[in-house]
């Protein structure tokens, strides 16, 4: 089923005229899930530019650096996203598309994420707009925020890499690769 | 600024030769060029030439090139002020055209308006219809089998069922006898729900012995639109162009004079602006000429017009998107010689044309005077299997056809390449063969004679 950016603009619209709260689509292979007012991770009003409800990606976010299949960077054009090589050990959250990062719910709230903080696998770490739609990026994994690799605002590519985090072993037994 | 009107730096919403082509014409204009590409192409050469690459999304076309948002994002986000969409994906869709223009983007085509009063087939028919231009003799919108049937009663069979937002054959079929109506309508309509999500029908007469001749036409936003004469694409497979050339070796001067006329007419009329092509089925037959579809774009086979007239048409397209006047005017317009080309896919012709992906290991194209390839590969360039399989397209120009023929056919034959199958050897085949020589092929010729002709066939492996 081929869904255009429009498409997704209409049932966004009819869902939010709709008195239900919390709406699951399926046809097919296709799944949305929208709720509106946001969820326990957003309770407050959310999106960098109105409290519009957000679809969730559920792309998976986080790969392990060791494992990770970084997309080859050898060419000689000058990039702005080039990327730094990751420590070993780390785990990389890559954009799962390319859009406006945004480290805050919206402007003049607290981040997400600092440096330092303690994280859950499914932590929303940052948002990624493409077209006022908002997607939220979890962490992926249970660990320490490392490094913050992109400014708050700028456009990401599909890929790019943009945090860093320390993977805590200890909290996920099952998860060691 | 530069010179050439507005635009500064323009986002090219494409990829493969035609991109690498866009970023050339830039070059020359002195505008920049950033290249939005799928995890796929992020080792093109467009991206490779480009002042910027920007990684729009996963290798699915419907992922990357197709995701509108995440284009226009890409050209804001890069600072770019135009979008060239070169030709398929996005490059007809109305909705992106807007899309760009909502975000302050200059598109590098015409207006939404003129895009859809072209892309929808049945509107265009009633256009030119009104406006005194030819049109296949058929019907307006069918809504059921039956009365397909009783077109076909009273007009003949076979006819052709089209699909009204249709296009490269989808949604359209033939039907030979009264028994076949119901069948065809109905899986035309239903192709046509899945593929454009429109079911409307409409009937063209058959013209058995076709030829294709397209008219290309240019117009600025200060009212001035010139035609540079015709491109005959008769030599195709299942309603994909293969060989394409200019002049066409069918019409003489009075018929192309005739039909410019209707085609900048209908371009006038729907207040085009940016280039276009206005296609043509030829009736051998009669000599009669019908208009079939207006193409609201760049084609992939504008080169062979570039030889003949000396026009760089993407440069005079960014040109004339940034809101510079044509820097032609019509009686200056002049057609010297003629020109061929050949679209060479990663295919194997004797495999029923499948497609042939995977690691380019030699490449060696020709290269001389009067010879040009227009192509994205490179030794060692690896062809991801998710798009359109063309790799190149290797014009040639000579003081006449015979010319151009003989130069075409030594051009193919110095083409190496090696790590992939391609469709040299069927072009090779084709230009050595006496039907295509005399140039009198219709649209069917590829598929009914000279595919049919099993030596010549074992001659391609």
């Amino acid at each position: 089923m081929d869904l255009t950016d429009d498409d997704v603009l209409k049932i966004l619209k009819i869902i939010d005229e709709s008195d239900y709260d919390d709406v699951r689509l399926e046809i097919g292979d296709f799944k949305l899930h929208v709720q509106k007012h946001g969820n326990a991770e957003h309770a407050s009003p959310a999106a960098p530019s109105d409290n519009r409800e957000k679809p969730h990606a559920t792309a998976p976010a986080a790969v392990h650096a060791a494992s990770a299949v970084a997309p080859p960077v050898t060419s000689a054009v000058p990039k702005a996203a080039e990327e730094e090589p990751i420590p070993d050990g780390l785990v990389v959250v890559r954009a799962p598309m390319l859009g406006t990062f945004y480290r805050a719910p919206s402007p003049g709230e607290k981040p997400f994420v600092e440096i330092g903080d303690k994280i859950g696998p499914n932590d929303t770490v940052c948002l990624v707009e493409v077209m006022k739609l908002f997607n939220s990026i979890k962490a992926g994994v249970a660990g320490t925020v490392v490094k913050i690799l992109v400014e708050n605002g700028a456009m990401v590519e599909h890929g790019q890499p943009l945090i860093l985090i320390e993977h805590d072993l200890i909290d996920a037994p099952g998860k060691i690769q | 600024m530069n010179a050439e009107g507005g635009i500064k730096r323009l986002f090219v919403a494409n990829r493969g030769e035609i991109a690498v082509r866009i970023i050339q014409a830039c070059r020359k204009l002195g505008v920049e060029a950033v290249v939005g590409v799928s995890a796929a192409d992020r080792q093109s050469l467009a991206a490779t030439i480009a002042d910027r690459a920007v990684c729009i999304g996963p290798a699915p076309a419907t992922e990357s090139y197709l995701k509108m948002g995440a284009v226009v994002t890409a050209a804001k986000g890069t600072g770019c002020d135009a979008v060239h969409p070169g030709y398929g994906f996005l490059a007809e869709r109305a909705g992106f055209q807007r899309l760009c223009v909502e975000h302050g983007l200059k598109f590098v085509g015409p207006s939404a308006a003129a895009i859809e009063a072209m892309g929808d087939k049945l509107q265009a028919r009633r256009i030119a219809a009104e406006l005194g231009v030819p049109i296949v003799p058929g019907t307006d919108h069918v809504r059921a089998a039956q009365d397909a049937l009783a077109f076909g009663r009273e007009a003949g069979f076979p006819f052709l069922l089209k699909a009204s937002a249709g296009g490269g054959g989808r949604g359209m079929r033939v039907v030979r006898s009264p028994e076949e109506v119901a069948t065809a309508f109905d899986s035309a309509s239903a192709e046509a729900r899945a593929a454009f999500g429109n079911p409307a029908l409409y009937i063209e007469r058959y013209v058995e012995h076709a030829r294709h001749v397209e008219i290309q036409v240019i117009a600025d936003s200060h009212g001035n639109i010139v035609h540079l004469g015709e491109r005959d694409c008769s030599t195709q497979r299942r309603h994909q162009k293969l060989i394409e050339e200019a002049p066409s070796p069918v019409i003489d001067q009075d018929l192309r004079a005739r039909m410019a006329q209707a085609a900048v007419r209908l371009a006038g009329h729907v207040g085009y602006t940016n280039a276009g092509t206005v296609e043509f089925i030829l009736d051998l037959d009669s000599d009669a000429f019908y208009f079939l579809e207006m193409n609201t774009r760049i084609q992939v086979e504008h080169p062979v017009t570039e030889m003949i007239t000396g026009i760089d048409l993407v440069a005079e397209q960014i040109r004339v998107a940034g809101g510079a006047p044509l820097s032609i005017a019509q009686d200056a317009v002049r057609f010297n010689g003629h020109a061929i080309e050949c679209r060479i896919n990663a295919e194997r012709a004797e495999r029923d044309f499948m497609p042939s992906p995977g690691l380019v290991t030699e490449w060696q194209p020709p290269a001389g005077p009067e010879i040009r390839v227009d192509t994205h590969c490179y030794p060692g360039y690896f062809i991801p299997p998710f798009y359109d399989s063309m790799i190149a397209k290797l014009i040639v120009h000579g003081k006449d056809r015979a010319a151009a023929l003989s130069r075409m056919s030594r051009a193919l034959g110095s083409f190496k390449v090696a790590g992939v199958h391609t469709t040299i050897p069927f072009h090779q085949a084709v230009l050595a063969h006496p039907d295509f020589r005399r140039g009198r092929g219709t649209t069917r010729w590829v598929e009914e004679k000279f595919m049919m002709q099993s030596r010549l066939t074992e001659n391609l492996t």
